[in-house]
């Protein structure tokens, strides 16, 4: 039985320790029926744990996972869910249709509707022509849609896809995100982890970003880089010489107050600007009052990658 | 080559396989066949004695025999009822004594003895033929003795006279060619006389047990294969359990090793003419029994180990050495009381004990108890610890 209100999925206060390590620190959030959440974090921040805990590959420390309203251990639960692992678990041994098959049968997939599915799947993944072809030799881009398919051959409700697109070129990303919004489509909520920012900002609803086991972040893109970095945009100017002291922007008299920006001895001059449509023309006027050509200009707007960093830091997570 | 010697010092599992396996696998050969642990103790042949005659003499051969140190005798004539032929014949095809001593009247005074064998065990037959002739010529040269003191004693009659020739009472008491003791004492052969080829049979059987666990433990290692590249843990997160995994991998790997024998023996049959059809029922037995027993061992290796390269090592150590003690290599009978105790701990050795009943001595099916129900002990057992190890896959 599925409730009406319930979430596809729910986790409340997550928490895994590894002996004296803590995996996951009272993790909170929820995905929503039919959404596609992308959750982002750092190296060693607990993703991987997190999609295991929901796969029933590992037992939370403590805290609930509810599937639908229902606890993870219940019958029908883990029915409802679909994992595609980060690593290719596949037989490269045997050929699409078989490894198909073995997954399909493994996933309790009824004996009458176990071909009619395989062939979806050979269809969806586009491979139909490379059905009796050992896996082992095909490219990593086939192997991961291969890898794909076995996940989601039972017709999974929740989909969970451990970095789905890792070490594959950009036309088999595009047609893998193809696949993954046709099961949007059709209904399934989709959790994504990956390290492809641009990736998680334009394919996903919402994102939650996870780092030292905790949530730091869960939102839209537009709320996260509200409640971040902000809408200004950062401005690149590179001038003709390096600065002999920093460029004085005046300000209007009104909001707009006087600003002093770049650093003596560099050409190149960085700042944030609110408004570039009313702010910008005064700060190359300015500029170029101090003395200075202009000979290169780049305007960024706020991204993902930004609050990204801004949220966790330039630091390395070896 | 620097290179390669790198690599060689960062892979354990390697030098230990260059290094280690050799030197272990050198010294079970060296305990078994050199003066490790089975010294001192020089095989004794089992026997027994159906003394025919009944006389002083042969009393006296059974003493003398007793007492060899090259001889275990397994029957008591103090304690038992005397033992008949017919008894003595049913040991030796069940296996319970290498060879029956069978003393029996000869010509005049004289005894001669068949000796009932088992001819899987080539060197026992020589070994008691030479101890038997040995007390046999004794007995006649005693004899020999008394019957020249008793000619002295008596007075001289025209028909002594006639035989007062020394040579000519000798032939007439004892005779003369029966001195040699390779007449005195004949082989007989119980259990392979009427088989075409039987001894190919237990070789077979051999290498099959021995193959059996190669091919178990490799199967078993599919399971490590699975578990690091991450496939465990996907088939894991489907509807299937780990009490399913395992056995379906042991159902696969006993139906697999159950065919490859049959293939095995069904080659044996067609080109080395071993009897495969006149002991069908025994032998789908002893293989179902001994392959599903191999199974459940190269699944409790695979759960034991952490990965491919270590089970491979164990796996090789382990199975040569358990083939080794266990007859796989080298026939029981040539090793000490020690070592063929400690082969019992193997399963090879139960194995071919059960082909050997089948096959050589020509047992029914129910002889082949003890055998089959060590190993499916065996079988669950390894089965069992298998799970418990495999526990710790099941979840972090």
């Amino acid at each position: 039985m599925i409730y009406a209100e319930s979430p596809a999925l729910e986790i409340v206060n997550l928490r895994k320790h590894y002996r004296r390590i803590e995996a996951l620190r009272g993790v909170d959030f929820e995905l929503g029926r039919g959404e596609c959440l992308a959750f982002l974090g750092p190296n060693g921040a607990g993703k991987t744990t997190l999609i295991r805990a929901l796969a029933g590959r590992t037992r939370p420390t403590e805290g609930t996972i509810k599937v639908f309203g229902h606890p993870i251990d219940s019958i029908g639960a883990r029915q409802a869910l679909g994992l595609v692992p980060q690593d290719l678990a596949l037989y490269g041994d045997l050929t699409t249709r078989e490894n198909l098959m073995a997954f399909g049968k493994f996933h309790g997939v009824p004996r009458r509707e176990l071909k009619k599915r395989i062939d979806w799947a050979l269809q969806w993944t586009g491979l139909t022509d490379r059905a009796r072809d050992l896996v082992g030799g095909f490219s990593g881009g086939m192997k991961r849609r291969v890898n794909l398919a076995c996940g989601v051959l039972h017709q999974p409700k929740i989909i969970l896809l451990d970095e789905p697109t890792v070490g594959v070129d950009p036309q088999s990303r595009e047609r893998i995100f193809t696949m993954l919004d046709q099961l949007s489509d059709e209904g399934a909520s989709i959790l994504l982890t990956t390290h492809h920012l641009d990736e998680a900002e334009q394919r996903s609803d919402r994102i939650v970003i996870l780092d030292q086991g905790r949530v730091i972040a869960d939102g839209t893109i537009d709320e996260l880089v509200l409640s971040t970095v902000g809408h200004s945009r950062l401005v690149r100017v590179r001038v003709d010489r390096p600065l002999t002291a920093p460029v004085t922007v005046p300000g209007d008299g009104g909001q707009r107050r006087t600003v002093h920006v770049g650093e003596a001895g560099r050409d190149l001059i960085e700042t944030r600007i609110d408004d570039v449509t009313v702010n910008l023309g005064p700060f190359l006027k300015a500029v170029r009052h101090g003395g200075y050509v202009v000979s290169d200009m780049e305007v960024q707007v706020p991204s993902l990658h930004h609050v990204f960093l801004h949220l966790t830091g330039n630091e390395l997570r070896d | 080559m620097q290179l390669s010697l790198r690599r060689l010092l960062h892979n354990r599992i390697e030098l230990l396989l260059t290094f280690v396996v050799p030197i272990a696998f050198f010294s079970v050969f060296a305990l078994i066949f050199g003066n490790g642990i089975g010294s001192g103790t020089t095989p004794k042949v089992k026997v027994v004695i159906v003394d025919e005659v009944q006389s002083p003499d042969s009393t006296a051969i059974v003493e003398s025999l007793r007492n060899s140190a090259g001889l275990r005798l397994m029957n008591d004539d103090t304690q038992d009822e005397a033992l008949s032929l017919h008894d003595a014949s049913d040991m030796v095809r069940h296996g319970n004594v290498t060879i029956a001593i069978v003393l029996k009247p000869g010509q005049g005074e004289a005894i001669r003895s068949d000796l009932l064998a088992d001819a899987s065990d080539q060197v026992a037959g020589q070994v008691v033929s030479a101890l038997v002739g040995r007390e046999l010529v004794i007995a006649k040269t005693r004899q020999a003795a008394r019957a020249r003191r008793t000619m002295v004693r008596r007075p001289p009659t025209g028909e002594a006279t006639a035989t007062s020739n020394p040579l000519v009472r000798q032939q007439s008491v004892v005779p003369e060619e029966s001195l040699d003791p390779s007449e005195l004492v004949q082989i007989v052969d119980v259990i392979g006389e009427d088989k075409a080829n039987p001894v190919v049979s237990m070789y077979a059987a051999g290498i099959a047990v021995m193959f059996l666990l190669f091919g178990a433990t490799g199967g078993g290692g599919v399971l490590l294969e699975e578990r690091e590249n991450t496939t465990l843990d996907r088939l894991l997160s489907t509807e299937l359990t780990m009490d399913q995994l395992l056995l379906g991998k042991w159902f696969y790997l006993t139906a697999l090793g159950f065919v490859q024998v049959c293939v095995m023996f069904v080659w044996g049959q067609y080109v080395f003419g071993i009897d495969l059809r006149g002991h069908l029922d025994g032998f789908v037995m002893m293989t179902l029994v001994t392959s599903s027993a191999a199974a459940a061992f190269g699944l409790f290796l695979a759960t034991l180990c952490k990965t491919r390269g270590q089970l491979n090592g164990l796996s090789v150590i382990l199975i040569l050495t358990m083939s080794a003690l266990g007859g796989s290599m080298v026939p029981r009978y040539v090793m000490s009381e020690r070592m063929r105790e400690l082969g019992l701990w193997t399963f090879n050795a139960w194995a071919l004990d059960g082909y050997d009943k089948v096959f050589w001595r020509d047992l029914p099916v129910d002889a082949l108890l003890p055998q089959l129900a060590v190993l499916m002990i065996a079988a669950v057992g390894f089965l069992l610890v298998a799970r418990a190890l495999a526990i710790r896959w099941e979840f972090d």
